[in-house]
Formats: structure tokens, sequence, C-alpha cells
């Protein structure tokens, strides 16, 4: 169990951002909880900074649409995604997935923050934002104010547990670009059960059709590589296609090539590329059919 | 006109200890805390096989709140277990990754784990053997010295003679069926807590289903008087077979505690609970069958071999049910069953609901619905012909007493429209397809006579308000046995449910009960309950005629009065009786006894004998729907039939069978302790996958009733029953869907896959 030094619930960004500046890599933000608190027993044993709860910091939560943005802050749960309006309707992929994140008590709890700083290449929410191009702002002190940068989701996602995220950083909210008119995207969590699992893999696909060709094809990936990823072959593959099953094929052995996935506990790597080919081909077809 | 009476028996009554669980106000294990209460921590070998060079406890021993350090050493460390090969700490030899190799009592449970990581021990690393193959071939190391073949037990049974089938068999069929690792995920972990008093007489908070053989084993293993122990029952959270042994870190608790002469309670992890608690057993089951021309079996043979693990637990006498359903299930003329369980460096296997019953049935049934494809008939009409009925007794010498088995194989399959599915699903394509399967099973259902009682007491308390405290040796682990047996006293005695209590936790006020295994606690406990509650009643009826000065007979209790029987005109309270009692010249208590023994027998040398006063059936019926691309397969829904006897508790029996039939569907589909070079590879729920309540299919029952003449109120045993047959039945309805059939179990996605993929090719 942990001795920690500070424990702390600031109520401001601000005073947030200088505790995570004062203890640097020795602290920990703490979100929802539901990945920290099993780090805390495993590989966080020893963590003797700084426990900083973030969730009395105001302006963290919710979907706001501004501009020509979406902005989802960084404390918004699972739950509060799945029940949004703004998200049901103009990012449904996301609201979908979030019906097969864990289970109720969990996703009351879990935050969006928390699923992208934990950064497991099976994290569910990946898939879905890097289908809609989302962007993560990471918030620091500079001097004494804040200030913000911002990055794409594929330069935020570094490895397995690790991002670009850097010490005395805080990510505050996602930012999704509003997506191109009539697209369309779906994505598919493959694991053992409906619920209550840790995909073994996941594969999102999503695209606009005109004139009877696929047009923005994007393809993402979770859980084939060491980072949850976009798969640029595949949607080369689709792009100026129609959506048939000769395309659907195709793309779906473009990301199979483009798998790197590895043998554990969960599954084998036979058993990834082969769902990544099953589910890319049906969910071609499906997003398709409109 | 005689009067209708309404019946508690067959009522749906809620588990009387229900509000307390559900509010919190149940202490289970993991509440609980005594002053100047100490944490006890086990360092475990972490390593399948190795000699024990040296362990040094100095630098462990000078750390912050540490009271004591212990090993091998410094405990008299008796040999125990079924088989006498276990000692509490492991002093020389590492024969599996759970040994426990030290412990450490500390102020906290953080303390003590601490100064675990700072014992140091020198291992000499050996050559783990982790296959029953390995441990076999010639020139293995022996893992325990006095069993140079490493085979711990074995066990022969025949009637008939089998040549004789096979030559008047018509069909044979014979396959290898691979059962593997799973555990019981109970959700309270495993737990104990000791405490010495002045006098040096201990108190033990177990969460053991066996608390009087505990006492006894317990006493041999730690040397005091079984006079001087005194087991309390918390609340236990789930045990399913695996409370049933004594486990190493109970004596090294009251160690500590004797050590330390502080009370100490060792509580495991979630991890430490994967690992080092027990599992069923993993087969390897070759079996062959046939029949007539006609569909009349003939013969049955099975050539068993069981991975016994480091160390021998009652889990490994599962041969002798599994032999049960070999000989018994169905009528078979002639079976031959040889099993061997052999010594292993894995993690060692337990009892676990159904006692060895699921994989016998999954074997049989398997088999069976390969039989019935070549004779070319209808698998329900291959088992109507072959099932039994009241009245037989089997080549094993089970006598058939009262007998449902017919009703369930037709009940579940009505309910199931076992015709018109397989009719639908015939020949089916598409890479999305639908099947239903079905199958049987057999079990103890009036106790099963393994110690020389199988008997249980009870004590029946009236006091002067009327309320009626129930003292059983039964004990509750969650299995809602206290709800039952306070609905057969109320029944019995005539009072309301509301007014009965039931003492089921304490050894030092109950009488003996043998313990909770075998199905048998509403059977056992059910009669001695109900036979103190008779002698009760006829007290009280006698005392009530002699105030009224009237024949007995033209009396009777109901809901706590004393009434006139023809008429329901009411005559006196049962109070006022009770009182009349207590306080008249000649003043006597209401209080009885009474020890249920069943009609049962001790099974011979060649396993012969009536072993149950009665047997309980049942007949699942799955259909599925499987998806050829990935494997998975989706049970749609269950019709499960069961012979009970009698319903007591509907909602018990609802609960016991939707229970069961979770946990008989995790071991078919998700559930696998994944044991790799002897370790436990998925030690946690994130990756050792219970079914979940999106998983769960709809689930018809159908409760038959045979009204068992033994049986209180003519109930039988439904404990195990529910977890046995799911899995030959979504096992045959996913080959009635695919045109495979899996010999191993549990199929995942992906064993799916692989599978399904040939045909795709
Ligand atoms: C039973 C169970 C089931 C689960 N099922 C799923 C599932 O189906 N799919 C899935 O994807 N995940 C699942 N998870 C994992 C987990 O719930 C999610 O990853 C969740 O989104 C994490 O969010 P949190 O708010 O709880 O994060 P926390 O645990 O609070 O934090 C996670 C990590 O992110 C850091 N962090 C959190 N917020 C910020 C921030 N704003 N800025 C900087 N760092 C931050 C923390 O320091 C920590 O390192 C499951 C977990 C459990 C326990």
């Amino acid at each position: 169990m942990v001795r920690i030094e500070c424990y702390s619930a600031p109520t401001s960004l601000r005073e947030a951002l200088q505790l995570l500046a004062k203890y640097g890599d020795r602290a920990r933000v703490l979100a929802g909880g539901t990945d920290l608190v099993l780090r805390l027993e495993g590989v966080d044993r020893d963590l003797e900074g700084a426990l900083v709860n973030i969730k009395q910091v105001p302006g963290l939560v919710g979907v706001r649409a501004v501009d020509d943005v979406y902005r989802i802050g960084a404390l918004t749960t699972v739950t509060e995604l799945r029940e949004d309006p703004v998200v049901a309707e103009h990012m449904p992929v996301l609201a979908d997935i979030c019906d097969h994140f864990a289970s109720g008590q969990i996703r009351n709890a879990a935050t969006i923050g928390g699923n992208l700083v934990n950064a497991s290449p099976a994290a569910d929410l990946a898939v879905p934002l890097l289908l809609l191009d989302a962007r993560v702002r990471l918030a620091s002190l500079e001097g004494d104010q804040p200030r913000e940068r911002e990055l794409s989701l594929g330069d935020f996602f570094r490895g397995p547990g690790v991002t670009a995220l850097e010490a005395g950083e805080l990510l505050t909210a996602v930012v999704v670009p509003r997506p191109p008119p009539g697209f369309r995207a779906r994505m598919r969590k493959a694991g053992t059960r409906p619920a209550m699992d840790i995909s073994i893999v996941s594969v999102g696909v999503g695209f606009c059709v005109d004139g009877g060709l696929i047009r923005d094809a994007r393809v993402a990936l979770g859980a084939t590589a060491p980072t949850p990823l976009r798969c640029p072959a595949a949607e080369k593959t689709l792009e100026g296609r129609p959506p048939d099953a000769a395309t659907a094929r195709a793309a779906a052995q473009s990301a199979v090539e483009a798998a790197r996935p590895i043998d554990d506990v969960r599954a084998s790597a036979w058993y990834r590329r082969h769902l990544v080919r099953v589910h890319l081909e049906r969910e071609v077809l499906h997003v398709g059919r409109g | 006109m005689s009067r209708v009476r309404s019946s508690l028996i067959g009522s749906s009554v809620p588990k009387l200890d229900a509000a307390k669980r559900v509010i919190g106000d149940a202490r289970y294990m993991d509440d609980l805390t005594l002053p100047r209460m100490l944490h006890g921590k086990i360092l475990r070998a972490d390593r399948p096989s190795a000699r024990i060079l040296g362990i040094d406890t100095s630098r462990a021993e000078v750390m912050e709140g540490v009271r004591a350090v212990i090993t091998a050493a410094d405990i008299p460390n008796h040999s125990f277990g079924h088989g006498r090969d276990n000692t509490p700490l492991k002093g020389e030899v590492v024969r599996c990754i759970r040994d426990e190799i030290a412990a450490v009592a500390a102020d906290t449970p953080e303390q003590a784990e601490a100064a675990c990581r700072r014992i140091e021990v020198k291992y000499g690393d050996l050559p783990p053997i982790l296959t029953t193959d390995a441990a076999r071939a010639s020139g293995a190391r022996a893992i325990h010295g006095d069993h140079p073949e490493n085979v711990a037990l074995t066990y022969h049974y025949d009637h008939g003679e089998v040549e004789q089938g096979r030559r008047a068999s018509a069909h044979v069929v014979e396959s290898t069926f691979h059962l593997r690792y799973v555990t019981h995920c109970c959700l309270g972990v495993s737990g104990v807590v000791a405490s010495f008093d002045g006098e040096g007489k201990l108190t033990i908070w177990s969460q053991t289903q066996v608390p009087f053989l505990y006492r006894r084993d317990l006493a041999a293993i730690v040397g005091l008087d079984p006079r001087d122990i005194r087991v309390i029952q918390p609340f236990i959270g789930g045990a399913f077979g695996s409370k049933l042994d004594i486990y190493p870190f109970e004596p090294i608790c009251v160690h500590l505690a004797q050590v330390t002469r502080r009370p100490v309670k060792i509580l495991f992890s979630r991890e430490e609970e994967f690992v080092a608690s027990p599992t069923r057993q993993p087969a390897e089951i070759r079996c062959s069958m046939g029949c007539d021309a006609d569909g009349n079996l003939t013969f049955r043979e099975a050539d068993l071999v069981l991975d016994n693990g480091g160390y021998t637990s009652w889990g490994a006498t599962t041969p002798f049910v599994m032999m049960q359903t070999f000989s018994s299930l169905y009528r078979v003329p002639h079976v031959r069953f040889d099993a061997e369980v052999v010594y292993t460096n894995n993690p060692y296997a337990g009892s676990f609901r159904g006692y060895g019953n699921l994989q016998a049935s999954f074997t049989v049934e398997s088999l069976i619905d390969e039989l019935a494809d070549r004779v070319g008939m209808d698998p329900l009409e291959l088992r109507l012909q072959n099932a039994q009925e009241q009245g037989e007794v089997t080549g094993q010498g089970m006598v058939i007493s009262s007998c449902g088995f017919r009703e369930c194989l037709e009940g579940s399959t009505t309910a199931a429209r076992w015709k018109e599915k397989r009719e639908e699903y015939r020949q089916q394509t598409g890479r999305v397809r639908r099947g239903i399967g079905m199958a049987s099973m057999l079990h103890v259902g009036g106790g099963a006579k393994i110690y020389r009682s199988d008997g249980c007491g009870s004590i029946l308390k009236l006091d002067d308000f009327g309320a009626v405290t129930l003292i059983t040796g039964a004990s509750e682990i969650g299995q809602g046995s206290e709800t039952a047996l306070a609905m057969i006293t109320a029944e019995e005695l005539g009072v309301k449910l509301e007014v009965v209590r039931v003492v089921n936790d304490d050894s030092e006020i109950r009488p003996w009960d043998v313990g909770v295994h075998a199905s048998r606690t509403t059977f056992i406990a059910g009669n001695s309950a109900r036979l103190a509650a008779r002698a009760a009643r006829e007290k009280l009826l006698k005392a009530a005629a002699r105030l009224v000065e009237r024949p007995e007979q033209e009396l009777t209790i109901e809901d706590g009065e004393v009434l006139e029987q023809a008429t329901g005109k009411h005559v006196m309270s049962v109070p006022k009786v009770i009182r009349s009692l207590h306080f008249q010249d000649k003043s006597e208590l209401v209080v009885t006894n009474a020890y249920y023994e069943p009609p049962s027998v001790a099974q011979d040398e060649k396993f012969k004998g009536n072993v149950s006063a009665t047997y309980a059936w049942a007949t699942q019926v799955a259909e599925v729907e499987v998806d050829m691309d990935t494997g998975i397969i989706r049970v749609l829904k269950i019709s499960a039939a069961h012979d009970v006897g009698r319903v007591i508790n509907r909602l018990g029996c609802e609960g016991q069978v939707e229970g069961g039939i979770a946990m008989g569907m995790g071991y078919t589909l998700s559930e696998e302790l994944l044991v790799q070079e002897g370790r436990v590879r998925n030690p946690c729920f994130r990756d050792y996958k219970i079914m979940t309540a999106p998983d769960m299919p709809e689930i018809e029952l159908i409760l038959v009733e045979s009204l068992d003449e033994e049986g209180p109120f003519g109930a039988k045993g439904l404990g195990e029953a529910p977890a046995i047959c799911t899995a030959p039945a979504i096992v045959n309805a996913v080959k009635s869907a695919t045109g495979r059939r899996f010999t191993g179990l549990p199929i995942t996605p992906e064993r799916g896959a692989r599978e399904f993929m040939k045909d795709a090719q």
C-alpha cells in the first residue's frame, strides 16, 4: 500500500497544475480512479509523492460545441458520454461504444481523460476518437500561468501506458472537429463477453459515400499494436471504391497486414488478426449500407 | 368438511438473511476485527518445484510493526490432508506454486506484507513435473517420496462383463475428453481469525463448510484438544466445495496467534485467492460406450487420469462420484471404470460443486449424443429409452426410490420445443447458426455416506413468548439452508415463519453435523429439524389437551395457535401453552432435539451399495447461436428440469438453478485458470472470465416433484445438480449447429474460431 506525502483535491486548474509542477513525476492524477487504484496496488505500489484528485477542478466536465469543434472535458464520465445529446447526434460512434464499456458502476466513475492517459492499447474510447480525428489539450504552468498545447491523438499515444503527457501536465479536454457531412462510423469491440471485458481487438471504420464511392475513409484499430492507431493502408484501400464486399475484403486484408498484435493470456496474435479481418469486413459493409 | 390449510412448503420466501446482506449488516470475514488483533501474511514459494536450502528471516523480524515470523522449524508442522501429504509450512521441498514457506504477523497487513518481501529464501530449483504423462513416465522423480510412481490414488469399479457388452453392441463410440482448471471464485476471499484466551483455549472464525470435522482435524494439526477449539462461522461469501478441506493458512494463523499471544487474522488478496485456493480437477477421460441396433445401451468403459497437483485434498476423491455417473446414468448392463489420481507440480485440486460429476457428465452425455447419431435416433428418444424408473437398482447398487428422470427429459424438451427446433435448425449453412442440444445428470440427493455417520443434529427451543430457535448442525454458506430449515420447522410445528430463528454458526452450541457437501443439507438437516419440530409439537398438543381437558387428537396447531382440529375454532395460543408448562408445579421446558441418520450405507470395497437415501435427476436443454467467424457462442435459452422431490423454497430452487447454470456456462465457454509452467497466468477477474449478467440466457425452469418418501416433505438435494449438465447440453447444441464436436472445455471464442475455420476451408 502507498505511503504518500500529499493528497490534495485542488479547486482550481492553477492549483492543480502547481501541485503537478511541484511533485513532477512523483505525482499521480486521480480522476475516476478505475485504473489508478489498481496501479497503486501494482506498479505504483511504492508511490511516495502526491495524489492529486482533480474532481473538484471546475470546467473539466461535459460536452460543448465551440465554433467548429466539440470540446469534451477530461472529467466527462463514460456514463455522461453515453447519455449526452450532443455526442448522440454528432458522434454516435462514441456513444455506442460506451454501451460496451465495463459495467454501469465503472462507467459512472471512469473518465475520458483517464482512459486516454492510461493509454492501454485496448482503451475503448481511443478507437472512436481516432476515427473522429480527435485532439487532446494538455495544460501546464508557464511561470505562474496555465498554458495549453494541443496534440493529435495519434501523436499522443506513444506505447502501452506511455503518452506524450509530460510531468506537470494535465489533460484538460478532448477536442473533436465537426465530422464531414454524411460521415458515418462504427466500431466493434471483440471480447469473450458482451460487456465487462477488455477488448481482444477493437476495430473502427468511418467514411462518407459520395456518388457510390467511399470518401474520407478512416480506419482505427485497438489492441493490435503497442498503441491504438489509425490504419492508413486500409484507409487508402477504401478511398474511392464502392463499399461492396470486394472492397471490404481488400480493406480487411490491408488492416491485417498492418496489425502487429501480440500473444497474451487473452488471445493469440493469430486470433487478433483473424478478428481484425472478420470485423473490419463486416463493419465496412455495415457503414456502407448506412 | 375438511379445512384446507395453506402450506409454507413450495412458496417463495426470500432468504431470511437477505436484508442483512443487502444493507451491509452481514459481517463477513473481511469485516471481522478483534481488540489487539494482528494481521498475518504468508510468503509463498512462487516456483513450482524446488529444494529449500535456507530461509533467513532476520531482516523481516526487525521491521516496524512485525510481531512474529515463523517457518516450518518454529512449529510442530504436523502433516495433514486427505493423503497426509501436506504440512502447514514447507521446510524442505516446494511442490507447487502456492507452497507456504514462512508467515509474518504484524500490526497492519501492509507491514506483514512488506516483511514477507524481506524474507530471504535460498532455493535449489528442480525441474517441475507439469503433466500427468511426465509424472507417470518411467524414471520420473517422485514428488512425494512415499509415492514412487507419483500415483496418489487409484480407483477401480466394474459391474457386468464389459467384453460381453461389446459383443452385443451394434454401435460403439469412443473419445477422449480434456477438462481443464477452473476455480470457485467465491466473492468472499479466504480468511481466518484465530484467538486464544488466557487458558489456552482457541476460538477460530472460519469459513469452513464442515465445522465439526474441521475442529477435529485442526486439533490434530496444531496439537490442541478438540474440546479447546470453538469454531465460529461468520457470514460466508460462498464456498462451493472450496472450504471442505483445511488449508495451510488456517493452522498457520493459529500458530501465529499462539506465538504472539494475540488474535491474528489472515485474509487473502484476490490474486492469492486465485493462486492459493483449490481448483476443479483437470481430467483426461477416455471413454467408450455402445448400444445395440435398437439403441439399448450395452456397455461403458472409462479410463481417467486426474491431475492431483502437489498435494492430496478431499477433492482427490472425486472419482468416487464420477464412477456413479459412469455406472448409473442410464441403464448400462456392463461397466468398467478406472481412475488414477496423479501427483504433479501444478496447483492442487479440491472439491468443487458437482464433485467430479461435471467432468463425468460431460463425457457420458457427449457420447450419448454421438451414439444417437450412429443409431439414427433422436437423442431424446435414446435417452428416454435408457432412462431408469422408480424401483430400479443400478449396477452399483444405487436404489432409485423416487425418480423424476422421465419427467425431466420430457419437461425440459417440451419447454424448449425440442422437436420443432431440431427440425428448424437442421442443415444450416450461414455464418451464424443455431442449434439445440440436451444433457442429463444423476447425483446424490439424500446425502452420501462417506463418513461413519451422514447425520445431522438439531435442538429446538421454544421460549415463553413463542419464539422458536432452531439450533442446527448444518452450516449456511450462502446456499439458503437457513431459510429452508426455518420453513420446514415452521411448517411441522405449526407456527409462523417469522417466529423462527436459526442458530448455525457456533460449534460450542450446535449439535454435530458432517458438513455442507453432497447436496445434503435440505434433506438431512431438514429431516433432523422436522423430527425436532415434531417432538415439540407433540409436547405442545399433549399439554394443551391436558389444559383444556380434551383428547389430543381433537386439537391441532396452526400459525402459532392451538385450534380445534375439525372446525378450526381457536382454543389457546402456543405461547400460553408454553408458559403453562414453564410455570406449573412440575415445570418443564419446551426444548427438543433430534439426530437424523439417513437409511443409506457406506459402499463396500468394490464401491457398491446404496450410498445415498435418494438420487436427484435433471435434464437441461440448451439453445445456442454460433458465430462461425468470431467463434462466439451465445446461449439463447436453457430449459432446465430438475427433480427436487418436493419444492421447499421455490425462490431458493430458482436461485440454485440460475447460479448453477451460470457456473456451468462459465465452465463451458469462458472460465479457465491458465496454468503454465506450474504458474497461474490469470489470477484476476479481468482475465479469468466468469459469466456476467448480460451473458445469461433466458432460463425456463421446470421443478419436477417426485415426492421422495424419505425426504422432508418429499424433498431431495438440489445444491450441486444445476451446474452439472449445462456443459454437455451446450456442447451438444454446438454440435447440432455446426457439426463440430468439442471434446475439451472451455470453448473460448478463439478455440471456437479455430475449429470453425476448418469448415470454411
Ligand atoms: C472492472 C473494470 C472494467 C473496465 N472496463 C473497461 C472497458 O471496458 N474499456 C476500457 O477502455 N477500459 C476499461 N477499464 C479501465 C478504466 O475504467 C478506463 O480506462 C477509465 O476510462 C479510466 O478512467 P479513470 O477516470 O478511472 O482514470 P484514473 O484511474 O483516475 O486514471 C487513469 C490514469 O490516467 C491519469 N489521469 C487521469 N485523468 C487525467 C488527466 N485529466 N490528466 C492527466 N492524467 C490523468 C491517472 O493519473 C492515471 O495514471 C475498466 C476498469 C475496471 C476496473
